[in-house]
């Protein structure tokens, strides 16, 4: 029995440096920003890397956040993703609410409308997405952003919250309009508190479905009063002389809302994703 | 696009042990239509108008003057029979099918791997590799791209330093990767493969999980080797989650298009230039939109195979019941 033992042993720390290899090499490259991003200026451009930060100064991000144009860019892309995110909550609750509790004509096709939708590329929405803001002159406005966002946003949106609706009992529903509530009551009442979860997770995914998109905000904004923190970012880096310090500082800045939203889901993600997602 | 995280997938929570109630039966109600109206309305006019104009552009010349004069002729089949006559289409398509290929296969392959890996690690291992993972999956694709061309930068990039330090393949400190095609792509699906591996991994790690262990004690009992047991027992019943997986892989990296369009905007002379890119070059760079408009209609309706094969699926799985 001890041979088997020391097999096992063995091969779970096989297994355990594997894992831990495969984290290292996956990580390095998020650890890579923080590193250069905190590094002295001096040291970012240097032909041996220095792999830990030392002394660590913010002086890259101070450089960034005082370029005059970061907080225009920044607060662009907090509005357009913040309304895309309370436009499509608005209507998309509802809908997954229907789609889950009611049978009515037309649901079906509705739903793999839903998803097939989202399998359409980008770069084929924008070209006739660009001629329609054109034509109704709301090209290069952050309005004409947003709506363009809900094309991808809401269909997501109300697919995604279908599970969570689904998971609230609808015998509480039942019970709550036995006891007198109408239907609007035992909705508002019983079913939305249980959904707020739901409600928090799916916008926090549609916030960063908005916050993350490059190609519209770049086709769409000519002017650089319109530009969002992704575009900025992009024009940064295509400038003749790249100032590493300062894009990977930027960068950092834009990921990291979506970072500390991550690990904050981090169980969700892990747990309740396969049954959900791709249960077949 | 964005929906490269996510997309169609659902995060919702497991809903193994608490199927969907049916819904209920008052079929003459008005009341659903009322509460879809208006994600219906709102999806008619982002979605449903421009995916009809972008067919009607394809059937159409419109190029920089009809900006301006509107006038924009129907030209019939011409927008398609151009492109399909044109060597650099297929070129692009061929790179295309090359770099989707390459994409999936190495994350179905190191995926499923490193799923299997977790599933026998020690708990804080595990915790560790999931942490990681979650930050990879939550790093926004434009931050990734040029992270990217940071870590590859020719005299200060830390990967050429550290493959020169290995010392097996000479000095490449200077070597740009990025100005030529063979690398640049090899670079470019590498990065869409780190970036998409957290969520095929974490799918897999799940699915591995809902094996019961009865099934691997029986098979031992009976004999079997690792080999066996992995293709008798854990690949067949994987085999769902693995068909979506591919699935909606092939979809999102065809529709790729920030890690190319960062790195190398396509080049150099185009060398670089899948669908995607192809597409919104046609239309914003060369300002022939119909020709964009029918590169997108040929992309959609090539991977419409596979988004039929995923909503098969789903409805097999009573998701669209």
């Amino acid at each position: 029995m001890n041979a088997l033992r020391d097999f096992r042993t063995r091969r779970r720390l096989a297994v355990d440096a594997v894992v831990v290899l495969a984290a290292v090499v996956m990580i390095f490259p998020v650890y890579w920003m923080f590193a250069t991003a905190f590094k002295p200026p001096g040291q970012v451009l240097s032909l041996t890397p220095q792999f830990v930060p030392w002394p660590p100064s913010t002086e890259n991000f101070t450089r960034t956040l005082a370029a005059p144009e970061f907080l225009t860019f920044l607060r662009n892309s907090l509005v357009v993703s913040l309304i895309t995110v309370v436009l499509s909550m608005a209507v998309a609750v509802a809908a997954a609410f229907a789609t889950v509790r009611f049978a009515f004509g037309g649901r079906r096709t509705l739903l793999a409308v839903l998803v097939l939708v989202q399998m359409i590329p980008g770069s084929a929405m924008v070209i006739p997405l660009y001629l329609m803001l054109r034509d109704i002159g709301a090209l290069d406005m952050l309005p004409g952003l947003v709506l363009t966002y809900l094309s991808f946003v809401l269909p997501f949106t109300v697919w995604n919250l279908r599970a969570f609706v689904a998971g609230v009992p609808v015998e509480l529903e039942e019970a709550a309009m036995i006891d007198g509530c109408d239907r609007l009551q035992a909705f508002r009442r019983v079913v939305l508190p249980l959904l707020a979860p739901g409600i928090v997770v799916t916008s926090v995914f549609a916030f960063i479905n908005a916050w993350d998109d490059y190609l519209f905000a770049y086709v769409l904004m000519r002017s650089q009063e319109n530009y969002t923190l992704p575009v900025w970012l992009v024009s940064f880096s295509t400038a003749p002389q790249v100032d590493y310090g300062e894009t990977i500082a930027a960068s950092a800045i834009f990921s990291l809302p979506v970072l500390v939203f991550f690990l904050f889901l981090q169980r969700r993600l892990v747990g309740g994703l396969a049954a959900g997602a791709v249960k077949g | 696009m964005a929906l490269q995280t996510q997309g169609a997938v659902s995060l919702g929570p497991d809903r193994g042990e608490s199927r969907e109630p049916a819904p209920a039966r008052d079929r003459r109600s008005r009341l659903p239509y009322g509460l879809v109206a208006p994600a219906v309305i709102v999806l008619a006019v982002t979605l449903g108008y421009p995916v009809v104009r972008l067919v009607v552009l394809s059937f159409q010349k419109f190029d920089s003057r009809s900006l301006f004069t509107g006038e924009a002729p129907f030209v019939g089949v011409a927008n398609y029979t151009d492109v399909l006559a044109d060597p650099a289409f297929w070129a692009v398509l061929g790179r295309t099918v090359v770099v989707t290929a390459a994409c999936v296969a190495a994350m179905m392959a190191l995926g499923f791997a490193l799923a299997r890996a977790l599933t026998r690690t020690s708990a804080w291992a595990r915790l560790v590799f999931v942490v990681c993972l979650v930050l990879v999956w939550a790093m926004p694709m434009v931050s990734a791209a040029l992270i990217w061309q940071w870590l590859f930068q020719p005299q200060y990039g830390v990967a050429n330093w550290m493959l020169t330090q290995l010392g097996v393949f000479g000095d490449l400190t200077a070597r740009d990767w990025f100005s030529e095609p063979g690398p640049a792509l090899v670079l470019i699906i590498v990065l869409i493969v780190w970036k998409g591996l957290p969520f095929v991994i974490l799918t897999m790690y799940a699915a591995l999980l809902q094996i019961p262990s009865a099934l691997y004690e029986a098979s031992g009992i009976d004999g079997a080797g690792a080999w066996q047991t992995l293709r008798r027992i854990t690949l067949p019943l994987m085999r769902p989650v693995l068909a979506v997986l591919v699935v909606l892989e092939v979809i999102w990296s065809v529709n790729s298009f920030t890690p190319f369009w960062v790195l190398t905007q396509g080049g150099p002379s185009g060398q670089t230039t899948t669908v995607s890119v192809y597409a919104y070059v046609q239309a914003f760079t060369a300002n022939d939109y119909g020709a964009g408009s029918a590169i997108s209609v040929i992309t959609i309706a090539l991977l419409s195979v596979f988004a039929v094969l995923y909503v098969r699926r789903l409805t097999k799985g009573g998701e669209v019941a």
